[in-house]
Protein backbone atom coordinates (compact mmCIF):
# COMPACT_ATOMS: atom_id res chain seq x y z
CA UNK A 1 0.00 0.00 0.00
CA UNK A 2 2.58 2.58 0.71
CA UNK A 3 4.70 1.80 -2.06
CA UNK A 4 2.14 2.43 -4.32
CA UNK A 5 1.46 5.58 -2.77
CA UNK A 6 4.93 6.50 -2.85
CA UNK A 7 4.85 5.61 -6.87
CA UNK A 8 1.45 7.66 -7.06
CA UNK A 9 3.01 10.78 -5.31
CA UNK A 10 6.24 10.50 -7.79
CA UNK A 11 3.32 10.10 -10.86
CA UNK A 12 1.63 13.51 -9.34
CA UNK A 13 5.30 15.07 -9.66
CA UNK A 14 6.35 14.08 -12.96
CA UNK A 15 5.91 16.01 -15.72
CA UNK A 16 3.87 13.08 -17.99
CA UNK A 17 1.32 12.56 -15.81
CA UNK A 18 0.20 16.25 -16.21
CA UNK A 19 0.45 15.88 -19.92
CA UNK A 20 -1.61 12.74 -19.63
CA UNK A 21 -4.12 14.68 -17.22
CA UNK A 22 -4.81 17.49 -19.78
CA UNK A 23 -5.33 15.10 -22.94
CA UNK A 24 -8.05 13.16 -20.33
CA UNK A 25 -9.32 15.77 -18.53
CA UNK A 26 -9.44 19.29 -19.70
CA UNK A 27 -11.24 21.22 -17.32
CA UNK A 28 -10.47 21.37 -13.50
CA UNK A 29 -10.47 17.52 -12.27
CA UNK A 30 -6.45 17.41 -12.52
CA UNK A 31 -5.99 14.41 -10.01
CA UNK A 32 -5.29 10.65 -11.06
CA UNK A 33 -5.47 8.92 -7.91
CA UNK A 34 -7.38 11.79 -6.51
CA UNK A 35 -6.84 9.67 -2.66
CA UNK A 36 -3.01 10.72 -2.83
CA UNK A 37 -2.58 14.16 -3.29
CA UNK A 38 -3.57 14.69 0.72
CA UNK A 39 -1.32 12.13 1.95
CA UNK A 40 2.03 13.08 -0.19
CA UNK A 41 3.92 16.39 -0.29
CA UNK A 42 3.50 18.21 -3.24
CA UNK A 43 6.11 21.21 -3.75
CA UNK A 44 4.01 23.95 -5.38
CA UNK A 45 6.54 25.04 -7.40
CA UNK A 46 6.50 21.78 -10.09
CA UNK A 47 2.89 20.88 -9.55
CA UNK A 48 -0.19 23.04 -11.33
CA UNK A 49 -2.73 21.12 -8.87
CA UNK A 50 -0.72 22.53 -5.88
CA UNK A 51 -2.12 26.18 -5.93
CA UNK A 52 -5.51 25.22 -6.48
CA UNK A 53 -5.49 22.47 -3.31
CA UNK A 54 -3.74 25.06 -1.24
CA UNK A 55 -6.63 27.36 -1.18
CA UNK A 56 -9.19 24.39 0.15
CA UNK A 57 -8.90 23.16 3.62
CA UNK A 58 -8.00 19.89 4.59
CA UNK A 59 -11.35 18.77 5.21
CA UNK A 60 -12.86 20.16 1.54
CA UNK A 61 -9.44 18.31 -0.34
CA UNK A 62 -10.74 15.22 1.69
CA UNK A 63 -14.02 15.33 0.73
CA UNK A 64 -12.81 15.83 -3.40
CA UNK A 65 -10.60 12.84 -3.41
CA UNK A 66 -13.17 10.63 -1.80
CA UNK A 67 -15.96 11.72 -4.09
CA UNK A 68 -16.66 8.83 -6.89
CA UNK A 69 -19.62 10.50 -8.15
CA UNK A 70 -18.23 11.70 -11.37
CA UNK A 71 -18.51 8.63 -13.61
CA UNK A 72 -15.26 7.72 -15.67
CA UNK A 73 -16.16 6.25 -19.32
CA UNK A 74 -14.50 2.87 -19.92
CA UNK A 75 -12.67 4.22 -22.97
CA UNK A 76 -10.20 6.08 -20.46
CA UNK A 77 -9.92 2.99 -18.27
CA UNK A 78 -8.60 1.52 -20.54
CA UNK A 79 -6.17 4.11 -21.85
CA UNK A 80 -5.55 3.89 -18.49
CA UNK A 81 -4.10 0.82 -17.88
CA UNK A 82 -1.90 1.02 -20.62
CA UNK A 83 -0.49 4.60 -19.74
CA UNK A 84 2.98 5.01 -17.96
CA UNK A 85 0.85 6.71 -15.18
CA UNK A 86 -0.40 3.04 -14.53
CA UNK A 87 3.08 1.81 -15.05
CA UNK A 88 4.77 3.87 -12.56
CA UNK A 89 2.11 2.88 -9.92
CA UNK A 90 1.59 -0.88 -10.08
CA UNK A 91 4.23 -1.94 -11.91
CA UNK A 92 4.35 -5.36 -13.39
CA UNK A 93 2.31 -6.45 -10.64
CA UNK A 94 -1.36 -7.26 -10.51
CA UNK A 95 -3.76 -4.58 -9.52
CA UNK A 96 -5.08 -7.02 -6.18
CA UNK A 97 -1.23 -8.22 -5.88
CA UNK A 98 -0.10 -5.63 -3.12
CA UNK A 99 -3.53 -5.09 -1.64
CA UNK A 100 -3.87 -6.24 2.03
CA UNK A 101 -7.24 -6.61 3.62
CA UNK A 102 -7.41 -4.83 7.49
CA UNK A 103 -8.56 -6.58 10.10
CA UNK A 104 -9.17 -7.12 13.55
CA UNK A 105 -7.29 -10.52 14.94
CA UNK A 106 -4.88 -13.03 13.45
CA UNK A 107 -8.15 -14.93 11.52
CA UNK A 108 -9.93 -12.55 8.50
CA UNK A 109 -13.69 -12.26 8.28
CA UNK A 110 -15.06 -14.94 5.78
CA UNK A 111 -16.69 -12.01 3.24
CA UNK A 112 -14.58 -8.98 2.59
CA UNK A 113 -16.65 -5.69 2.98
CA UNK A 114 -20.39 -5.03 1.36
CA UNK A 115 -19.45 -2.04 -0.31
CA UNK A 116 -16.49 0.84 0.00
CA UNK A 117 -18.22 3.11 -1.70
CA UNK A 118 -21.72 4.64 0.09
CA UNK A 119 -23.38 7.85 -1.22
CA UNK A 120 -20.98 8.55 -3.40
CA UNK A 121 -18.49 8.91 -0.99
CA UNK A 122 -15.70 5.77 0.21
CA UNK A 123 -16.76 5.08 3.50
CA UNK A 124 -13.67 3.38 4.48
CA UNK A 125 -10.12 3.80 5.53
CA UNK A 126 -8.82 0.78 3.10
CA UNK A 127 -11.22 0.77 0.16
CA UNK A 128 -10.36 -2.60 -2.36
CA UNK A 129 -8.20 -2.70 -5.02
CA UNK A 130 -11.14 -1.88 -7.47
CA UNK A 131 -12.38 1.12 -5.15
CA UNK A 132 -9.39 2.71 -4.35
CA UNK A 133 -8.42 3.93 -7.64
CA UNK A 134 -11.06 5.27 -9.33
CA UNK A 135 -10.02 4.68 -13.10
CA UNK A 136 -10.33 1.08 -12.88
CA UNK A 137 -14.24 0.42 -14.04
CA UNK A 138 -15.28 -2.79 -14.43
CA UNK A 139 -16.56 -3.13 -17.65
CA UNK A 140 -16.67 -6.04 -20.35
CA UNK A 141 -14.38 -3.98 -22.66
CA UNK A 142 -11.71 -3.67 -20.00
CA UNK A 143 -9.98 -6.44 -21.06
CA UNK A 144 -6.99 -6.02 -19.46
CA UNK A 145 -8.29 -5.58 -15.79
CA UNK A 146 -10.59 -8.78 -16.21
CA UNK A 147 -7.54 -10.74 -17.50
CA UNK A 148 -5.95 -9.54 -13.90
CA UNK A 149 -8.37 -10.99 -11.78
CA UNK A 150 -8.72 -14.93 -14.00
CA UNK A 151 -6.72 -17.84 -12.80
CA UNK A 152 -4.23 -18.50 -15.67
CA UNK A 153 -4.35 -22.10 -14.10
CA UNK A 154 -8.36 -22.72 -13.77
CA UNK A 155 -9.59 -20.11 -16.32
CA UNK A 156 -11.88 -19.50 -12.98
CA UNK A 157 -12.74 -16.09 -11.50
CA UNK A 158 -10.48 -15.34 -8.60
CA UNK A 159 -12.27 -15.32 -5.54
CA UNK A 160 -12.53 -12.19 -3.31
CA UNK A 161 -10.30 -14.13 -0.18
CA UNK A 162 -7.56 -13.60 -2.23
CA UNK A 163 -8.33 -10.55 -4.17
CA UNK A 164 -9.68 -8.31 -1.32
CA UNK A 165 -12.09 -7.03 -4.05
CA UNK A 166 -15.64 -5.82 -1.89
CA UNK A 167 -18.71 -8.04 -2.22
CA UNK A 168 -20.54 -4.66 -4.70
CA UNK A 169 -17.23 -4.92 -6.94
CA UNK A 170 -16.50 -8.74 -7.20
CA UNK A 171 -20.38 -9.44 -8.15
CA UNK A 172 -19.75 -6.16 -11.03
CA UNK A 173 -16.63 -8.62 -12.27
CA UNK A 174 -18.77 -11.81 -12.38
CA UNK A 175 -20.96 -9.92 -14.50
CA UNK A 176 -18.60 -8.12 -16.67
CA UNK A 177 -16.48 -11.23 -17.12
CA UNK A 178 -19.42 -13.47 -17.96
CA UNK A 179 -20.28 -10.44 -20.43
CA UNK A 180 -16.58 -10.31 -22.02
CA UNK A 181 -16.87 -14.46 -22.37
CA UNK A 182 -20.20 -13.94 -24.45
CA UNK A 183 -19.17 -11.43 -26.92
CA UNK A 184 -15.97 -13.22 -27.46
CA UNK A 185 -13.54 -10.79 -26.14
CA UNK A 186 -12.03 -13.35 -23.46
CA UNK A 187 -11.11 -16.60 -24.91
CA UNK A 188 -11.30 -19.81 -22.83
CA UNK A 189 -11.00 -23.50 -23.12
CA UNK A 190 -14.06 -24.63 -24.85
CA UNK A 191 -14.95 -28.16 -23.21
CA UNK A 192 -14.54 -30.91 -25.75
CA UNK A 193 -17.56 -31.91 -27.17
CA UNK A 194 -17.37 -35.95 -28.62
CA UNK A 195 -19.67 -36.89 -31.52
CA UNK A 196 -21.58 -39.71 -31.99
CA UNK A 197 -20.61 -40.22 -35.77
CA UNK A 198 -23.25 -42.41 -36.79
CA UNK A 199 -26.30 -40.05 -35.27
CA UNK A 200 -25.27 -38.11 -37.77
CA UNK A 201 -23.80 -40.30 -40.83
CA UNK A 202 -25.63 -43.46 -39.75
CA UNK A 203 -28.86 -42.81 -41.59
CA UNK A 204 -27.19 -42.16 -45.08
CA UNK A 205 -26.00 -45.91 -44.61
CA UNK A 206 -29.28 -47.12 -43.85
CA UNK A 207 -30.71 -45.24 -47.26
CA UNK A 208 -28.04 -46.64 -49.03
CA UNK A 209 -28.79 -49.79 -48.38
CA UNK B 1 -58.26 3.31 -49.29
CA UNK B 2 -56.53 4.19 -45.22
CA UNK B 3 -56.02 0.42 -44.66
CA UNK B 4 -54.48 0.27 -48.13
CA UNK B 5 -52.18 2.89 -47.12
CA UNK B 6 -51.08 1.42 -44.17
CA UNK B 7 -50.65 -2.10 -46.14
CA UNK B 8 -48.45 -0.22 -48.62
CA UNK B 9 -46.17 1.67 -45.74
CA UNK B 10 -45.75 -1.77 -44.19
CA UNK B 11 -44.60 -2.91 -47.39
CA UNK B 12 -42.50 -0.17 -47.99
CA UNK B 13 -41.11 -0.59 -44.49
CA UNK B 14 -40.12 -4.16 -45.17
CA UNK B 15 -38.36 -3.86 -48.10
CA UNK B 16 -36.47 -0.88 -46.22
CA UNK B 17 -35.37 -3.33 -43.90
CA UNK B 18 -34.19 -5.64 -46.50
CA UNK B 19 -32.32 -3.22 -47.90
CA UNK B 20 -30.44 -2.83 -44.66
CA UNK B 21 -29.64 -5.82 -43.65
CA UNK B 22 -28.17 -6.63 -47.43
CA UNK B 23 -26.50 -3.59 -47.02
CA UNK B 24 -25.10 -4.37 -43.75
CA UNK B 25 -24.30 -7.95 -44.13
CA UNK B 26 -22.24 -6.70 -47.54
CA UNK B 27 -20.19 -3.98 -45.43
CA UNK B 28 -19.20 -6.84 -42.72
CA UNK B 29 -18.10 -9.03 -44.94
CA UNK B 30 -15.60 -6.28 -45.99
CA UNK B 31 -13.05 -7.56 -49.38
CA UNK B 32 -14.65 -11.46 -49.12
CA UNK B 33 -16.87 -12.58 -51.64
CA UNK B 34 -20.22 -14.40 -50.60
CA UNK B 35 -20.08 -16.89 -48.16
CA UNK B 36 -18.93 -20.28 -50.11
CA UNK B 37 -21.70 -23.09 -48.90
CA UNK B 38 -21.86 -27.01 -50.22
CA UNK B 39 -24.32 -27.14 -53.40
CA UNK B 40 -25.08 -30.29 -52.86
CA UNK B 41 -24.52 -33.00 -50.23
CA UNK B 42 -21.06 -32.83 -49.16
CA UNK B 43 -21.14 -36.09 -46.68
CA UNK B 44 -20.81 -39.19 -49.10
CA UNK B 45 -17.53 -37.32 -50.50
CA UNK B 46 -16.53 -36.87 -46.57
CA UNK B 47 -17.29 -40.22 -44.89
CA UNK B 48 -15.53 -41.86 -47.92
CA UNK B 49 -12.68 -44.04 -46.19
CA UNK B 50 -9.90 -42.59 -48.76
CA UNK B 51 -10.74 -39.11 -48.11
CA UNK B 52 -10.91 -39.70 -44.27
CA UNK B 53 -7.64 -41.39 -44.77
CA UNK B 54 -6.18 -38.22 -46.76
CA UNK B 55 -7.50 -35.77 -44.25
CA UNK B 56 -6.43 -37.49 -41.27
CA UNK B 57 -3.04 -37.72 -42.60
CA UNK B 58 -3.13 -34.18 -43.77
CA UNK B 59 -4.00 -33.36 -40.15
CA UNK B 60 -1.14 -34.70 -38.56
CA UNK B 61 -0.62 -35.92 -35.06
CA UNK B 62 1.53 -33.39 -33.12
CA UNK B 63 1.34 -34.89 -29.47
CA UNK B 64 2.91 -31.34 -28.16
CA UNK B 65 -0.08 -29.74 -29.47
CA UNK B 66 -3.06 -32.01 -29.00
CA UNK B 67 -1.86 -32.44 -25.13
CA UNK B 68 -1.36 -28.40 -24.34
CA UNK B 69 -1.83 -26.91 -21.63
CA UNK B 70 -5.23 -26.08 -20.75
CA UNK B 71 -7.01 -24.52 -18.27
CA UNK B 72 -8.86 -26.90 -16.01
CA UNK B 73 -10.51 -26.65 -12.45
CA UNK B 74 -9.05 -29.36 -11.57
CA UNK B 75 -5.06 -29.01 -11.59
CA UNK B 76 -4.56 -32.41 -9.29
CA UNK B 77 -1.36 -34.92 -10.72
CA UNK B 78 -1.05 -38.63 -10.53
CA UNK B 79 2.09 -40.08 -9.45
CA UNK B 80 2.41 -44.24 -9.57
CA UNK B 81 4.94 -46.62 -9.96
CA UNK B 82 4.88 -48.79 -12.91
CA UNK B 83 6.67 -51.82 -14.90
CA UNK B 84 7.72 -50.82 -18.26
CA UNK B 85 5.04 -52.96 -19.80
CA UNK B 86 2.51 -51.02 -18.12
CA UNK B 87 4.23 -47.76 -19.24
CA UNK B 88 4.02 -48.80 -22.86
CA UNK B 89 0.39 -49.94 -22.25
CA UNK B 90 -0.24 -45.99 -20.99
CA UNK B 91 1.26 -44.79 -23.47
CA UNK B 92 -0.63 -46.78 -26.36
CA UNK B 93 -3.65 -45.38 -24.40
CA UNK B 94 -2.85 -41.61 -24.57
CA UNK B 95 -1.93 -42.01 -28.35
CA UNK B 96 -5.33 -42.78 -28.34
CA UNK B 97 -6.75 -40.27 -26.30
CA UNK B 98 -5.31 -37.92 -28.92
CA UNK B 99 -6.69 -39.51 -32.14
CA UNK B 100 -9.90 -39.28 -30.61
CA UNK B 101 -9.24 -35.14 -29.69
CA UNK B 102 -8.85 -35.22 -33.11
CA UNK B 103 -12.21 -36.40 -34.33
CA UNK B 104 -13.61 -34.69 -37.09
CA UNK B 105 -16.55 -32.89 -36.74
CA UNK B 106 -18.92 -33.97 -38.68
CA UNK B 107 -20.15 -32.74 -42.52
CA UNK B 108 -23.35 -32.81 -43.17
CA UNK B 109 -25.74 -31.14 -45.32
CA UNK B 110 -27.74 -27.89 -44.02
CA UNK B 111 -31.18 -29.06 -43.01
CA UNK B 112 -34.38 -26.96 -43.77
CA UNK B 113 -36.71 -26.14 -41.49
CA UNK B 114 -40.26 -27.43 -43.10
CA UNK B 115 -43.64 -27.68 -41.45
CA UNK B 116 -44.59 -31.25 -40.44
CA UNK B 117 -48.27 -31.74 -39.43
CA UNK B 118 -49.12 -34.61 -37.56
CA UNK B 119 -52.80 -34.19 -36.70
CA UNK B 120 -55.26 -31.48 -37.37
CA UNK B 121 -57.62 -31.04 -34.46
CA UNK B 122 -60.21 -28.08 -35.22
CA UNK B 123 -62.50 -29.19 -31.97
CA UNK B 124 -59.54 -28.20 -29.92
CA UNK B 125 -59.18 -24.37 -31.00
CA UNK B 126 -58.75 -22.19 -28.46
CA UNK B 127 -58.42 -24.15 -25.85
CA UNK B 128 -55.31 -22.61 -24.49
CA UNK B 129 -54.37 -18.93 -25.39
CA UNK B 130 -50.30 -20.33 -25.10
CA UNK B 131 -48.89 -22.98 -27.87
CA UNK B 132 -48.05 -26.02 -25.51
CA UNK B 133 -44.83 -27.97 -26.31
CA UNK B 134 -44.13 -31.85 -25.54
CA UNK B 135 -41.12 -33.22 -25.17
CA UNK B 136 -40.23 -36.62 -24.97
CA UNK B 137 -37.49 -36.93 -21.84
CA UNK B 138 -37.11 -40.79 -22.19
CA UNK B 139 -33.69 -41.87 -20.67
CA UNK B 140 -31.09 -42.88 -23.26
CA UNK B 141 -32.58 -41.74 -26.37
CA UNK B 142 -30.20 -40.40 -28.97
CA UNK B 143 -31.03 -36.54 -29.43
CA UNK B 144 -32.31 -37.30 -32.88
CA UNK B 145 -34.41 -39.74 -32.01
CA UNK B 146 -36.13 -37.51 -29.32
CA UNK B 147 -39.69 -36.48 -30.21
CA UNK B 148 -40.54 -32.64 -29.84
CA UNK B 149 -44.62 -31.70 -30.81
CA UNK B 150 -46.19 -29.00 -30.50
CA UNK B 151 -50.01 -28.47 -29.92
CA UNK B 152 -51.08 -24.90 -31.55
CA UNK B 153 -53.57 -22.33 -30.14
CA UNK B 154 -55.50 -23.75 -33.27
CA UNK B 155 -55.69 -27.09 -32.20
CA UNK B 156 -52.93 -28.19 -34.72
CA UNK B 157 -50.20 -30.99 -33.56
CA UNK B 158 -47.19 -30.73 -35.51
CA UNK B 159 -43.55 -31.17 -34.83
CA UNK B 160 -41.69 -28.43 -33.31
CA UNK B 161 -39.24 -26.40 -35.46
CA UNK B 162 -35.82 -26.94 -35.23
CA UNK B 163 -34.93 -23.90 -33.16
CA UNK B 164 -37.67 -24.91 -30.51
CA UNK B 165 -36.08 -28.24 -30.77
CA UNK B 166 -33.08 -27.62 -29.83
CA UNK B 167 -33.97 -25.06 -27.05
CA UNK B 168 -35.89 -28.20 -25.35
CA UNK B 169 -32.88 -30.63 -26.01
CA UNK B 170 -30.81 -27.91 -24.09
CA UNK B 171 -33.18 -27.18 -21.39
CA UNK B 172 -34.05 -30.94 -20.50
CA UNK B 173 -30.57 -32.40 -21.77
CA UNK B 174 -28.02 -29.74 -21.12
CA UNK B 175 -24.54 -29.97 -23.26
CA UNK B 176 -21.80 -28.18 -21.20
CA UNK B 177 -20.56 -25.11 -22.67
CA UNK B 178 -23.50 -24.58 -24.85
CA UNK B 179 -26.08 -21.77 -23.90
CA UNK B 180 -29.80 -21.38 -24.41
CA UNK B 181 -29.15 -18.16 -26.16
CA UNK B 182 -26.52 -17.94 -28.62
CA UNK B 183 -23.36 -16.08 -27.74
CA UNK B 184 -23.20 -12.36 -29.14
CA UNK B 185 -20.10 -13.37 -30.47
CA UNK B 186 -21.40 -15.30 -33.23
CA UNK B 187 -23.46 -12.03 -34.19
CA UNK B 188 -21.96 -10.56 -37.44
CA UNK B 189 -19.44 -7.62 -36.15
CA UNK B 190 -18.74 -9.62 -32.96
CA UNK B 191 -17.36 -12.35 -35.05
CA UNK B 192 -15.73 -9.78 -38.00
CA UNK B 193 -13.75 -8.65 -34.58
CA UNK B 194 -12.83 -12.33 -33.31
CA UNK B 195 -12.04 -13.38 -37.00
CA UNK B 196 -9.80 -10.24 -37.08
CA UNK B 197 -8.17 -11.27 -33.63
CA UNK B 198 -7.62 -14.27 -35.51
CA UNK B 199 -8.83 -15.99 -32.66
CA UNK B 200 -9.92 -19.32 -35.12
CA UNK B 201 -9.67 -22.36 -33.24
CA UNK B 202 -11.45 -20.36 -30.11
CA UNK B 203 -14.41 -19.62 -32.86
CA UNK B 204 -14.48 -23.10 -34.39
CA UNK B 205 -14.28 -24.98 -30.33
CA UNK B 206 -16.88 -22.92 -29.59
CA UNK B 207 -18.87 -23.01 -32.86
CA UNK B 208 -19.00 -27.11 -32.70
CA UNK B 209 -20.23 -27.17 -29.26
CA UNK B 210 -23.15 -24.18 -30.16
CA UNK B 211 -24.57 -25.27 -33.33
CA UNK B 212 -25.16 -28.74 -34.50
CA UNK B 213 -23.07 -29.31 -37.82
CA UNK B 214 -26.68 -29.53 -39.84
CA UNK B 215 -27.39 -26.15 -38.92
CA UNK B 216 -27.35 -23.30 -41.43
CA UNK B 217 -25.56 -20.96 -38.76
CA UNK B 218 -22.53 -23.67 -38.76
CA UNK B 219 -22.24 -24.09 -42.10
CA UNK B 220 -22.09 -19.81 -43.11
CA UNK B 221 -19.90 -19.47 -39.66
CA UNK B 222 -17.58 -22.35 -40.86
CA UNK B 223 -17.28 -21.27 -43.75
CA UNK B 224 -16.63 -17.10 -43.00
CA UNK B 225 -13.60 -18.75 -40.80
CA UNK B 226 -12.25 -20.82 -43.40
CA UNK B 227 -12.14 -18.38 -45.98
CA UNK B 228 -10.51 -15.61 -43.35
CA UNK B 229 -7.89 -18.39 -42.60
CA UNK B 230 -6.86 -18.32 -46.36
CA UNK B 231 -6.86 -15.01 -46.60
CA UNK B 232 -4.33 -14.41 -43.76
CA UNK B 233 -2.54 -17.90 -44.63
CA UNK B 234 -2.33 -18.65 -40.76
CA UNK B 235 -3.25 -22.70 -41.74
CA UNK B 236 -0.84 -23.85 -39.03
CA UNK B 237 -3.10 -22.41 -36.45
CA UNK B 238 -5.32 -24.79 -37.20
CA UNK B 239 -2.76 -27.56 -38.31
CA UNK B 240 -3.57 -30.87 -35.59
CA UNK B 241 -6.72 -29.63 -34.60
CA UNK B 242 -9.85 -31.74 -35.55
CA UNK B 243 -10.76 -28.64 -37.56
CA UNK B 244 -8.16 -29.45 -40.10
CA UNK B 245 -9.27 -31.98 -42.29
CA UNK B 246 -13.17 -30.27 -42.65
CA UNK B 247 -10.93 -26.91 -43.41
CA UNK B 248 -9.18 -28.97 -46.10
CA UNK B 249 -12.03 -30.79 -47.36
CA UNK B 250 -13.86 -26.98 -47.70
CA UNK B 251 -10.76 -25.87 -49.62
CA UNK B 252 -10.52 -28.59 -52.10
CA UNK B 253 -14.56 -28.74 -52.63
CA UNK B 254 -14.37 -25.06 -53.66
CA UNK B 255 -11.19 -25.43 -55.73
CA UNK B 256 -9.18 -22.96 -53.48
CA UNK B 257 -6.24 -25.05 -52.26
CA UNK B 258 -3.56 -22.71 -53.83
CA UNK B 259 -2.66 -20.92 -50.81
CA UNK B 260 -2.72 -23.62 -47.98
CA UNK B 261 -0.72 -25.68 -50.64
CA UNK B 262 1.50 -23.07 -50.69
CA UNK B 263 1.85 -23.36 -46.75
CA UNK B 264 2.33 -26.66 -47.03
CA UNK B 265 5.34 -26.78 -49.66
CA UNK B 266 7.15 -23.69 -47.98
CA UNK B 267 6.43 -25.92 -44.50
CA UNK B 268 8.07 -29.30 -46.23
CA UNK B 269 5.25 -31.35 -45.94
CA UNK B 270 5.35 -32.29 -49.49
CA UNK B 271 3.60 -35.52 -48.62
CA UNK B 272 0.91 -33.82 -47.47
CA UNK B 273 0.59 -31.31 -50.43
CA UNK B 274 0.29 -34.38 -52.45
CA UNK B 275 -2.25 -35.63 -50.25
CA UNK B 276 -4.26 -32.53 -50.78
CA UNK B 277 -3.83 -31.87 -54.65
CA UNK B 278 -4.76 -35.95 -54.62
CA UNK B 279 -7.64 -34.80 -52.33
CA UNK B 280 -8.63 -32.45 -54.96
CA UNK B 281 -8.27 -34.78 -57.94
CA UNK B 282 -10.72 -36.91 -56.51
CA UNK B 283 -13.16 -34.50 -55.19
CA UNK B 284 -13.43 -33.32 -58.56
CA UNK B 285 -12.72 -36.57 -60.39
CA UNK B 286 -10.27 -34.12 -62.31
CA UNK B 287 -7.04 -37.17 -62.72
CA UNK B 288 -7.50 -40.75 -61.96
CA UNK B 289 -3.57 -41.00 -61.83
CA UNK B 290 -3.59 -39.73 -58.19
CA UNK B 291 -4.39 -42.96 -56.68
CA UNK B 292 -0.86 -44.73 -58.42
CA UNK B 293 0.71 -41.85 -56.19
CA UNK B 294 -0.85 -42.54 -53.13
CA UNK B 295 -0.32 -46.61 -53.48
CA UNK B 296 3.82 -45.58 -53.53
CA UNK B 297 3.40 -43.41 -50.74
CA UNK B 298 1.68 -46.23 -48.77
CA UNK B 299 4.63 -48.73 -49.98
CA UNK B 300 7.50 -46.55 -48.73
CA UNK B 301 6.00 -45.05 -45.50
CA UNK B 302 7.38 -47.52 -42.98
CA UNK B 303 4.57 -48.57 -40.23
CA UNK B 304 5.94 -46.99 -37.48
CA UNK B 305 4.75 -47.33 -33.86
CA UNK B 306 4.39 -43.83 -32.56
CA UNK B 307 3.87 -44.68 -29.06
CA UNK B 308 7.01 -46.80 -28.47
CA UNK B 309 8.83 -43.93 -30.16
CA UNK B 310 7.42 -41.33 -28.14
CA UNK B 311 8.46 -44.05 -25.06
CA UNK B 312 11.88 -44.11 -26.14
CA UNK B 313 12.10 -39.99 -26.61
CA UNK B 314 10.35 -39.78 -22.71
CA UNK B 315 12.73 -42.24 -21.67
CA UNK B 316 16.05 -40.74 -23.37
CA UNK B 317 17.34 -43.88 -24.19
CA UNK B 318 21.04 -43.47 -25.85
CA UNK B 319 20.41 -43.97 -29.45
CA UNK B 320 22.96 -47.17 -30.25
CA UNK B 321 22.82 -46.85 -33.59
CA UNK B 322 24.69 -43.86 -35.23
CA UNK B 323 21.86 -44.22 -38.40
CA UNK B 324 19.59 -42.50 -35.55
CA UNK B 325 21.85 -39.55 -34.83
CA UNK B 326 22.60 -38.70 -38.02
CA UNK B 327 18.59 -38.61 -38.60
CA UNK B 328 17.96 -36.43 -35.74
CA UNK B 329 20.62 -34.16 -36.43
CA UNK B 330 19.26 -33.62 -40.47
CA UNK B 331 15.90 -33.89 -39.41
CA UNK B 332 14.97 -36.47 -42.67
CA UNK B 333 15.16 -39.65 -43.38
CA UNK B 334 16.37 -41.60 -45.98
CA UNK B 335 12.75 -42.91 -46.34
CA UNK B 336 11.72 -39.14 -46.55
CA UNK B 337 13.94 -38.07 -49.39
CA UNK B 338 12.29 -41.28 -51.23
CA UNK B 339 9.17 -39.56 -50.56
CA UNK B 340 10.25 -35.91 -51.83
CA UNK B 341 11.06 -37.84 -54.63
CA UNK B 342 7.85 -39.13 -55.46
CA UNK B 343 6.02 -36.29 -54.62
CA UNK B 344 7.43 -33.35 -56.06
CA UNK B 345 7.05 -34.57 -59.84
CA UNK B 346 3.31 -34.66 -58.88
CA UNK B 347 3.15 -31.14 -57.29
CA UNK B 348 5.09 -29.88 -60.05
CA UNK B 349 2.36 -31.44 -62.38
CA UNK B 350 -0.64 -29.61 -60.72
CA UNK B 351 0.79 -26.39 -60.49
CA UNK B 352 1.73 -26.58 -64.11
CA UNK B 353 -1.88 -27.84 -65.17
CA UNK B 354 -4.20 -26.63 -63.18
CA UNK B 355 -2.82 -24.11 -60.38
CA UNK B 356 -3.64 -20.21 -59.86
CA UNK B 357 -1.07 -18.47 -58.56
CA UNK B 358 1.43 -20.09 -60.20
CA UNK B 359 4.62 -18.10 -60.29
CA UNK B 360 4.06 -18.23 -56.48
CA UNK B 361 4.25 -21.85 -56.21
CA UNK B 362 6.43 -22.45 -58.97
CA UNK B 363 8.90 -20.35 -56.50
CA UNK B 364 8.27 -22.36 -53.54
CA UNK B 365 8.82 -26.10 -55.02
CA UNK B 366 12.12 -24.65 -56.41
CA UNK B 367 13.65 -23.48 -53.34
CA UNK B 368 12.37 -26.07 -51.46
CA UNK B 369 14.00 -28.25 -53.71
CA UNK B 370 17.23 -26.70 -53.64
CA UNK B 371 16.95 -26.79 -49.60
CA UNK B 372 16.17 -30.78 -49.48
CA UNK B 373 18.93 -31.38 -52.09
CA UNK B 374 21.38 -29.57 -49.68
CA UNK B 375 20.29 -31.78 -46.98
CA UNK B 376 20.52 -34.92 -48.40
CA UNK B 377 23.97 -34.37 -50.12
CA UNK B 378 24.94 -33.79 -46.26
CA UNK B 379 22.97 -36.63 -45.47
CA UNK B 380 24.62 -38.97 -47.66
CA UNK B 381 27.94 -37.52 -46.77
CA UNK B 382 27.90 -38.12 -42.79
CA UNK B 383 26.43 -41.05 -43.65
CA UNK B 384 29.45 -42.09 -46.39
CA UNK B 385 31.89 -40.47 -43.55
CA UNK B 386 30.37 -43.23 -40.41
CA UNK B 387 30.22 -46.22 -42.62
CA UNK B 388 26.61 -45.95 -42.23
CA UNK B 389 24.82 -47.39 -45.72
Amino acid sequence: MITILRAISRNLINEKFSVVNRVCFPQQLTYFHSGATLRCDVKPEENVNSSESNNLTADEIKKRQNDRTQVIPVETSMRYLKSSAYKETYGDQLVWEQYRRNHKGAIPPRKTRKTCIRKGVISTGNPCPICRDEYLVLDHRNIDLLQQFISPHTGQILSYSKTGLCQKKHFQLTVAVERARDYGLITFDVPFREFDLDEYYGKAEVKKE
Amino acid sequence: MFLRQIYNYANLRASFHALQRAASSTGNTGTASATLLYNRDPQPRFTDPETQKLLQSMTQLQLEKIFQKTTVPDNSVDYKLMTMDMLEDEFRKSIERAKNRLQMPPVVQMKKDERRIISNDSALSGFSDTKYVITDITYGLRQTERKVVVRQTDGTLEHAPMEITKRMHQLYFPLTGRSIRTPRMFADEHLQRCLDEQKYLFILNRMVVQFDPFEPEFHTISSRVYQHINETKQFDILRSTRHFGPMTFFFAWHRCIDDLLYDMVRRDYLQNAAELIALLYKLHDMEPNYKNILKQIDEIKPKEDLALKELEKALKRASSDVKEDIQSAIGKTQVDFELDDLCLPFIEDYISKHALKKVQLELATQTIKEINAEKRQLFEGISKAHGVA
